[in-house]
């Protein structure tokens, strides 16, 4: 372990390096990377990475990329990749071909706005775009966070009770452009954190078989129920990688979800990435004003912790969603799935923020401004958008 | 004795008795002379979107009795890279093959294709041209020929046919070549050919399909025949992108019985002009290719990823 | 509500028939629906269509679960319990050729409507052959069947845009379709069984067979079939030309001298003598030039070795009289068959013409010989001097419970020529006999020899090797009417004979230079009863000369002598003479047929023996009738090379002029049988499967499996869809596809 500055793109480029690294005495690892600006760090450091098995593709595109890696993995190869916006756009195809297939590639989605128009900046949007591919979507507040998060997600990304992909997804230029402080794993600690990686259903010269081909709708029915058994599954797996990773690095990495002073909040804030950092400190100086709130630190999209949720909501019947996204005609998506979670609670206040929308400064006065008005609510309204925009 | 032993098992045959392509498609002989000609070996078939993946038939049973995946239409070349490189980084020698239609080849899968030839993977491509989007039911794609008539193109097409060989020669592809079904040691022989060499090859085989050319489904491997005599399909090979060999000349027979034995020319049925006028563009292009870069000596091959 | 499930095919149409139906009613105000159910449709795979008609809006869109019409667009979709789910007082409308009544074991209880449409459809060209169209003709029974009028039915293919051929066949259908209730009671529908289990994805049994049996998607089914090869047909001798031509190809020459003593005890004659029509109807020569059948099985008996004779094992004893080629056959082959034989022969040596009228450039005396001891091996008693009269006949038909004649031509053709004292004709024949004795020398004569046919040639050349210093050949018509075997004209003509065509002699007389023919030019009139143009005299003047000669030959032809028969006996070649006091007389040879080949003879005494056989035992040896024969047009030539023929050898028109020498030497390629195996494997093998693979190397589906030896590969009807791409691949026509 070496303290040390990176960038969001560098600490997650670097993890994902030290993973493929990991699985050089089982099949190797193979990546296909294609740039799109804020991710492109991640793919050039991966492309001079000295591997001892494994192979950067340059493709021509990200449709391509994700292809790269669906053949690798189905050859038992250990996967990632990296994009962002558009990109992940244009890959959308294979992302949920990989889902749907089961394989288990690691995929760093640098969260920027999706055109058109041309905006480079931050927001979730393009990555909540892939929530029905059977992916598994972590959310990163740090740079450190990040870097956990990636191998974190191999851990449960290859675990045979899971064999779905993982999205770790960062704030595009706030995270992956912003250097800081990361306490950087070795080699010897990946290598004794990831076990190699075996996928069951790889392509096997011993017993072919058509991988993909057509199914009926009574076995499309059962594979999809296989995938959300193991989306739940995957609770159980991460609290063990989290326990795993504690013993072999020293620190414990935040699980599905982070709460903060709710235990006798009346009123709590929900919100994801970096925004939620910038909220944490906020609720810390009104809570020395003795305002009654909390927040949680939304981390795991898919599966979304339902459990979790409500048991770090616990008796508050006040809750506000900050959502650095949008889905036109709704509102924002976390708040769609926190509503969800809620919905049995008539007695529930619960009210959306938009914020930050194409990569704009969330400051703290722009949150103490949504605190402010969620202490007058008496009932929600429709997703509220920031003053100086409705 | 033929590698198609009739005592081979079924299940072991690469094409299983069982799949679902319809009765005369041009792909089943196709795929019963690519298991002939590897023998023992035994490949890894990549196939996108397109009746050769349809035929394998529903999960859990396959039509294929090697590992086979399919892919999304436009990435057979991304996924076939993905896992020559971890086949590669593993020593494993198994030819990982694409197996695509023309949508997939000359349409929506050209780009990938592109990069795969030009990062010179080590892929043998098999593009099965049935000039159609037969899966979908027979709509025109960049290779139907002009004059047939398709799903969306109910008067005949009124483009040629894009000319894919050519394309895939300007990337310089170690290996590229025609295939027919009419001519069986020919056919072998260039896949035993491409696989004894590694980098990117190219195969385009004419594939009928009754279903779409309205033909009668004995008469496949004929067309087939009338199309390299007449020389509307040129049997050919070009090394490294740059070195032409012709392997038979057309002997002068008419494309008239070609068009005329399919209800998808019957808008040019009597009037083979645009067909004619095709196969002489080609040949001129073809001859001139061939006189200017011969093929000599045994061909040298491009460096391989 | 009215609901109708269609069953079909891909490809024949089933969906847009649901569409045809639903139009109809639609356009009677009616409010309806119509879908198919969409899966990976295989042209022949079997697929469902649906159909439902209400007066009031349709509002459920699931598949129909209880029809009341059930349509099946291909009789070979019918399972039984398929009716299971109709509804009580439901109909069934097959496409079939069957009558109704053919289903009372499938469908009893029902109401049967039966319709040929795939005949409709065939013949008004709708589809392919493997999966004709058949929704619109389907179209016009399911109408009747409903109750809907002629004019709904019209109106509703209009609605899709069907005209022409589609309705015609609708009409058709809707006036042809029987309706039928089937007697009996409704079979229940079977009890649901449990629910198959699902396979999850990373299951280890993943990747089995494919479930679908395609065979039941197939119209056709091929079958092999053995046509007759053209060389087979002809051959005289009744010869496996092709069995034995293959087997050389296979180097198994054995097996091939096997094939031809079956039937011929004379292939070193044969493979010399012949005319061999195998060779002038050998479709090859269509393509390049005819295989040399006559050297291969030359080289096979040379190559070859024969099999030991069995002994007599038969009470029966037969008389052959006549120990030429048809006599010789006709021995061999009841010796074969376990009858000790007494064999006749007027001469002092056995073999008939053979030995006196073909010269030794020919047939060399040694290989006749050889021949000949190979025959006496068998239970055959020879007689030789024995010159038979009629009474000599009748004893043996006493002796004998059969006897077989066949003495050949005694009577020769004779032409008066008027008086020469000079130059008196002689007869061909008894000048060949002549010659085989070695008395008789020709040096510096001038010899004419008045004939076309092969003994004119034979004694036309003899006559050149005994010295003759101008020999020419006196001809009616012209070379191409010539019934010599046109080798044999051509070699004449290489050594130096002259043949004179459409010249007829006249008469013979002296002069003071010696005997002078006169001649008389001929020009060629229509065609005679033979088909042979009737040479007529050519009335200018300068059409009549006169030719000097030293010696005058007569080749017109002989006839036979039945004086040695029962008096008032008919001759027909096979037939036997009953209600003798004795043993039945069967006839053959040249005596009964006037053939005139050795072949022919021996084909006579193949038949001779079967008949002797069946009227002594009962037993029936005459083959089944005979496949058709493979013409040019069932073989594809392009799938062949070409390949030009192996050379022969033949000693130089200047070498063999003046010596008795063989004239042919064999193939160049060497003793070793290298010619003969190349040439051999120029037959295409016409109409007979020679396990080219083609059809195992062309199937779409690799579903040719291997049989037992003699089967071969059989087609697994189990799975093959009946695309008949074996049927086109096969080179020889040795492939038909069937309906099923």
């Amino acid at each position: 372990m070496s303290r040390s500055l990176a960038t969001g793109n560098h600490a997650a480029g670097h993890a994902l390096a030290l993973a493929g690294e990991a699985n050089r005495n089982a099949r190797g690892c193979c990546a296909g990377a294609y740039p799109i600006t804020p991710q492109t760090e991640i793919i050039e450091y991966l492309s001079g990475f000295p591997f001892s098995k494994g192979r950067i593709v340059l493709v021509e595109s990200e449709h391509s990329a994700m292809g790269v890696c669906i053949g690798a993995a189905l050859s038992g190869a250990r996967t990632f990749t990296a994009s962002s916006s558009n990109g992940l756009a244009y890959m959308t195809e294979n992302i949920f071909a990989a889902g749907y297939y089961r394989l288990p590639t690691v995929m760093i989605a640098v969260n920027r706005t999706l055109g058109p128009p041309w905006n480079i900046w931050v927001d979730q949007g393009d990555s909540l775009m892939m929530r029905d591919a059977a992916w598994m979507q972590f959310y990163c507040d740090s740079h450190q966070d990040l870097q956990d998060t990636v191998l974190m997600a191999f851990r449960v990304a290859e675990d045979k009770r899971v064999m779905l992909p993982v999205i770790v997804a960062m704030d595009g230029f706030v995270t992956s452009h912003t250097q800081m402080v990361v306490d950087e794993p070795t080699q010897e600690q990946v290598d004794a954190f990831l076990p190699e990686c075996v996928i069951p259903h790889k392509l096997k010269h011993d017993h072919p078989s058509t991988f993909g081909g057509m199914t009926w709708p009574s076995e499309t029915e059962h594979h999809r129920w296989e995938i959300q058994h193991s989306m739940e599954n995957a609770m159980t797996v991460l609290e063990e990688a989290r326990d795993e990773f504690e013993k072999i690095f020293g620190r414990r990495p935040a699980g599905a979800l982070e709460a903060f002073e709710t235990e006798d909040a009346e009123t709590i804030f929900i919100a994801c990435n970096t925004m939620a950092r910038t909220l944490r400190n906020v609720v810390i100086e009104r809570r020395k004003k003795g305002e009654k709130i909390g927040m949680i630190r939304s981390k795991l999209f898919r599966p979304f912790p339902r459990k979790e949720l409500l048991e770090a909501i616990g008796p508050a019947k006040r809750v506000a969603v900050l959502d650095r996204n949008h889905s036109p005609g709704s509102g924002g998506i976390f708040w769609q799935e926190v509503a969800a979670t809620l919905s049995h609670d008539p007695d529930m206040l619960l009210q959306d923020y938009l914020v930050g929308l194409g990569g704009g400064d969330v400051t703290p006065e722009n949150i103490n401004a949504i605190i402010d008005d969620m202490s007058e609510r008496t009932t929600a309204s429709d997703p509220e958008w920031k003053d100086d925009t409705a | 004795m033929t590698a198609t032993t009739p005592s081979k098992p079924y299940e072991n045959h690469l094409l299983r008795p069982g799949n679902t392509n319809c009765a005369g498609c041009g792909m089943s002989i196709g795929l019963q002379w690519l298991d002939e000609a590897l023998g023992d070996e035994q490949p890894v078939l990549v196939i996108p979107s397109c009746c050769g993946i349809v035929t394998a038939g529903a999960f859990p049973t396959s039509g294929y009795g090697v590992p086979t995946t399919a892919t999304t239409f436009a990435s057979s070349p991304a996924v076939a890279t993905g896992i020559s490189a971890v086949a590669k980084m593993n020593d494993i020698d198994n030819p990982v093959i694409c197996w695509a239609g023309d949508g997939g080849t000359y349409d929506i899968g050209l780009a990938t294709l592109s990069a795969a030839a030009e990062r010179n993977e080590d892929i043998i491509y098999i593009c099965y041209d049935n000039e159609i989007y037969g899966n979908t039911g027979g709509q025109r794609s960049g290779a139907t020929p002009i004059g047939a008539v398709t799903a969306t193109t109910p008067a005949g097409k009124g483009e040629r046919k894009k000319d894919i060989m050519a394309i895939m020669a300007a990337h310089r592809v170690p290996y590229a070549a025609t295939l027919s079904i009419s001519h069986r040691e020919d056919f072998l022989r260039k896949i035993r050919y491409a696989r004894s060499i590694k980098g990117f090859r190219f195969l385009l085989m004419l594939s009928p399909c009754p279903t779409g050319w309205k033909s009668e489904p004995d008469q496949s491997t004929e067309l087939v025949e009338i199309a390299v005599r007449s020389g509307l399909f040129p049997l050919y090979e070009i090394f490294d992108g740059c070195r032409y060999r012709i392997n038979q000349r057309p002997d002068n027979m008419a494309v008239d019985s070609y068009i005329e034995q399919q209800r998808r020319f019957r808008q040019i049925w009597g009037d083979p002009d645009a067909l004619n006028a095709h196969i002489d563009a080609q040949w001129r292009y073809l001859d001139g290719m061939a006189t200017v870069f011969p093929a000599k000596d045994s061909p040298v091959t491009a460096a391989v990823t | 509500m009215m609901e109708i499930t269609i069953c079909g095919r891909g490809g024949q149409g089933g969906v847009t028939l649901a569409k045809i139906i639903a139009s109809a009613y639609f356009l009677k105000g009616k409010y309806v629906q119509a879908f198919g159910v969409y899966a990976a449709e295989r042209s022949g795979a079997p697929i469902q269509a649906f159909a439902r008609v209400d007066d009031n809006e349709i509002t459920n869109h699931n598949q129909v679960q209880n029809p009341d019409y059930l349509i099946v667009l291909d009789r070979t979709l019918i399972v039984p319990g398929m009716d299971a789910t109709l509804k009580n007082g439901g109909s069934i409308i097959v496409n079939t050729p069957d009558d109704n009544t053919d289903y009372k074991e499938l469908f009893p209880g029902r109401e049967v409507a039966t319709i040929d449409a795939t005949s409709i459809a065939v013949s008004n060209g709708l589809g392919t052959r493997t999966v004709p169209i058949v929704n619109t003709t389907m179209a016009g029974a399911v109408a009747r069947v409903l109750d809907l009028s002629l004019m709904d039915l019209l109106a509703g293919l209009e609605h899709l845009n069907f005209a022409g051929t589609n309705k015609t066949c609708a009409r058709e259908a809707y006036k042809m379709v029987r309706s039928q209730k089937i007697p009996g009671e409704i079979v229940k529908p079977p009890e649901v069984t449990s629910k198959p289990r699902v396979a999850d994805l990373f299951d280890d049994d993943v990747g089995g067979m494919p479930k679908i049996k395609t065979g039941s998607w197939a119209t056709r089914k091929p079958e092999r079939r053995q046509l007759t090869p053209p060389c087979n047909h002809v051959c005289p001798a009744g010869n496996d030309v092709q069995g034995f031509v293959a087997a050389v190809g296979k180097e198994n020459y054995d097996k091939a001298l096997g094939i031809i003593l079956e039937t011929s005890p004379l292939p070193a004659i044969c493979g010399r003598v012949c005319p061999a029509p195998c060779m002038e109807t050998c479709n090859r020569a269509e393509y390049d030039t005819s295989v040399n059948v006559r050297e291969i099985e030359r080289a096979a008996a040379e190559l070859g070795v024969r099999t030991a004779p069995n002994r007599s094992s038969r009470q029966e004893k037969v008389a052959v009289v006549g120990s030429g080629p048809a006599g010789l056959s006709t021995a061999y082959q009841l010796a074969k068959l376990g009858y000790p034989v007494s064999l006749y022969e007027a001469g002092d040596e056995l073999g008939g013409v053979m030995r006196t009228g073909i010269p030794a450039y020919r047939l060399p005396r040694d290989v006749l010989d050889e021949e000949i001891d190979y025959i006496l091996q068998y239970d055959i008693a020879p007689h030789t001097g024995c010159q038979l009269r009629r009474e000599d006949m009748l004893r043996l038909s006493r002796e004998y419970q059969a006897v077989f004649v066949a003495t050949g031509l005694q009577n020769v053709s004779d032409l008066d020529l008027g008086n020469s004292a000079s130059a008196e004709p002689v007869q061909g024949l008894h000048f060949l006999e002549q010659v085989r004795q070695g008395n008789q020398r020709l040096d510096g004569q001038r010899v004419i020899v008045i004939g076309g046919g092969n003994t004119a040639m034979d004694a036309a050349r003899s006559a050149l090797r005994i010295g003759a210093s101008e020999v020419r050949v006196v001809y009616r018509r012209t070379r191409s009417e010539m019934p010599a075997i046109h080798e044999e004209i051509e070699q004449a003509l290489e050594e130096g004979i002259i043949l004179d065509e459409l010249v007829a002699p006249v008469s013979l007389t002296d002069s003071d230079e010696g005997p002078l023919l006169t001649c008389q030019g001929m020009v060629l009139g229509p065609p005679d009863a033979s088909g042979r143009p009737r040479p007529v005299a050519d009335t200018s003047p300068e059409a009549r000369f006169n030719l000097r000669c030293d010696l005058v030959i007569l080749a017109l032809g002989q006839s036979h002598d039945i004086s040695i028969l029962p008096e008032g006996s008919v001759i027909k070649e096979g037939e036997a003479l009953l209600g003798l006091s004795g043993a039945p007389f069967f006839m053959g040879g040249d005596f009964a047929t006037n053939a005139g080949t050795v072949s022919a003879a021996i084909g006579c005494g193949v038949r001779a023996a079967r008949h002797i056989h069946r009227t002594l035992s009962g037993e029936d040896l005459f083959p089944p009738p005979e496949e058709p024969v493979a013409s040019a047009e069932a073989i594809k030539f392009q799938r062949f090379e070409h390949l030009p023929p192996e050379k022969v050898n033949t000693l130089s028109p200047a070498e063999r002029r003046r010596c008795f020498d063989e004239v042919h030497l064999g193939f160049q390629a060497g003793p070793d049988g290298t010619g003969a195996v190349g040439e051999a494997l120029r037959c295409l093998s016409c109409g007979v499967c020679n396990s080219c693979d083609r059809c195992l190397e062309y199937c779409p589906e690799g579903i040719l499996r291997q049989g037992s030896e003699e089967e071969g590969y059989y087609f697994d009807l189990e799975y093959c869809k009946g695309c008949g791409v074996c049927m086109t691949a096969c080179p020889r026509g040795a492939i038909y596809m069937t309906n099923l």
